[in-house]
This record gives C-alpha cells, structure tokens and sequence, in this order.
C-alpha cells in the first residue's frame, strides 16, 4: 500500500514544520522517537548552551547579527524564546565590560544550521517512507526503522 | 519572562581566550552527534561513529592549529 499524493504532502509538510519548530519533533512524528529525543536534546543543548555564555540579549539579535539570526532562528521556538527573553531582558545584560558573546553566537547559530540538516533529512525519511498498517487497517504516519 | 530564567541565560559570561578554544571540543561534539544520528540508520552504530567523527574533527583542527603555528614561527 503506498501514500496517496495528498497524504504524502500532508506528512511532509507536518514533519518538516514540526522539525522546525522543536527540533527532533519531526523525527518523533515519524515514529523514530530515539533518534528524535537525541537530536532534542543535542541542539536545545548547543543552542541554550551559546546563550548561556553569551546571554539572550547580545547572543539573539536579529540587528546587529542579521545572518546568525537567520541561522539562530532554524531552532525555531529555542530562537524565539531566547529573542524574546533578550528584548525583555535588554537593560540588564550590558553590565559586563567583556563577553563571550563570540562564542555563543557561533554555539547559537550553529545549532541552527544542525537543524536545517535535521530538516532536510526528515523531509527526505517523510517522502520516501512508506505506510505502516495498524490495528483497524488504517495506515499510520509512523515508520518502524532503524530503532 | 526574565523572572522565570536563571540570569546565566540573560547576562553573558566571561571566559578567556584559551576557554574559548576549548569551548569548540563540545561544539564538535555536537556536530558529531547530530550528523551521525541523521546517516546512522541503526542506532546502535551511534556512539562509536560519533566518537570516531568528533576525534577527527578535533585532531584536525589541532593538526592545522600546529601547522598555522610552526609556519608562523618559520615565517616571522
């Protein structure tokens, strides 16, 4: 039994926005729930880690770092967290006359860049999975592989 | 929002140059592990890839931080 079209599309798209979203999720969605909670928790670690040396406010700035924003935000909710905690969070963070803020923008933006190649393999295991029959007879969006 | 932050994630840190340097060993890690859990289809085959691709990485960038270093000392 193969995907419709329509099903197909539906199971690329969900899987590629979840992967967005919370890394790993979209992984998790396709039913490799190890492989998924791995690469949660690697890239919310790298990302929160850079933010932990440098701090939201100097790490996540869509202004001043236009292009490792860009990357930053391929974490999806971890970005928008953090550049909503640096806005709020603004006066407080200037206090330190040096920062690491180097290293937790490349800890931050290479997170990101780590889930874009988290994007683009769950795009690909959603396109060519096929679909697993479940008890009752309707296919499931899940692909028991590789566990 | 910031209330419910510890402030390590609002106020930066300080570290010195050498940290710095070492702070890159986890990034490789990182990168170890989420390139090899996106190739390695069994799981099992993880740890050890992992480990063998961070290495690499790692003695790599020492083996051009050695060289960059003795060209610079023959070059000056």
């Amino acid at each position: 039994m193969a995907w419709t079209d329509g099903q197909r599309m539906t199971r690329i798209t969900v899987a590629g926005f979840l992967a967005w979203l919370v890394p790993g999720l979209g992984h998790i969605y396709l039913g490799q729930r190890h492989r998924g909670v791995i690469l949660l928790v690697v890239i919310a670690a790298t990302f929160w880690g850079g933010v932990a040396l440098g701090g939201a406010t100097e790490t996540v700035d869509p202004h001043k770092r236009t292009a490792w924003f860009m990357a930053q935000v391929s974490t999806g909710a971890h970005a928008l967290v953090a550049w909503r905690l640096g806005r709020t969070a603004e006066a407080s963070a200037s206090m330190y006359s040096w920062r690491a803020e180097e290293v937790a923008v490349v800890y931050s933006g290479v997170a990101g860049l780590l889930n874009l190649l988290v994007i683009l393999d769950v795009l690909a295991r959603a396109s060519q999975a096929a679909p697993v029959r479940v008890r009752g007879g309707t296919p499931s969006p899940t692909r028991k592989r590789a566990t | 929002m910031s209330v419910w932050f510890p402030a390590m994630l609002v106020m930066s840190a300080q570290i010195t140059g050498v940290q710095r340097l070492l702070l890159l060993i986890p990034l490789c890690l990182s990168i170890s592990i989420v390139y090899k859990t996106t190739r390695c289809e069994r799981l099992g085959d993880i740890p050890l890839s992992t480990i063998a691709l961070w290495a690499t990485i790692v003695a790599g960038m020492v083996g051009v931080g050695l060289f960059m270093r003795v060209a610079f000392l023959l070059l000056a």
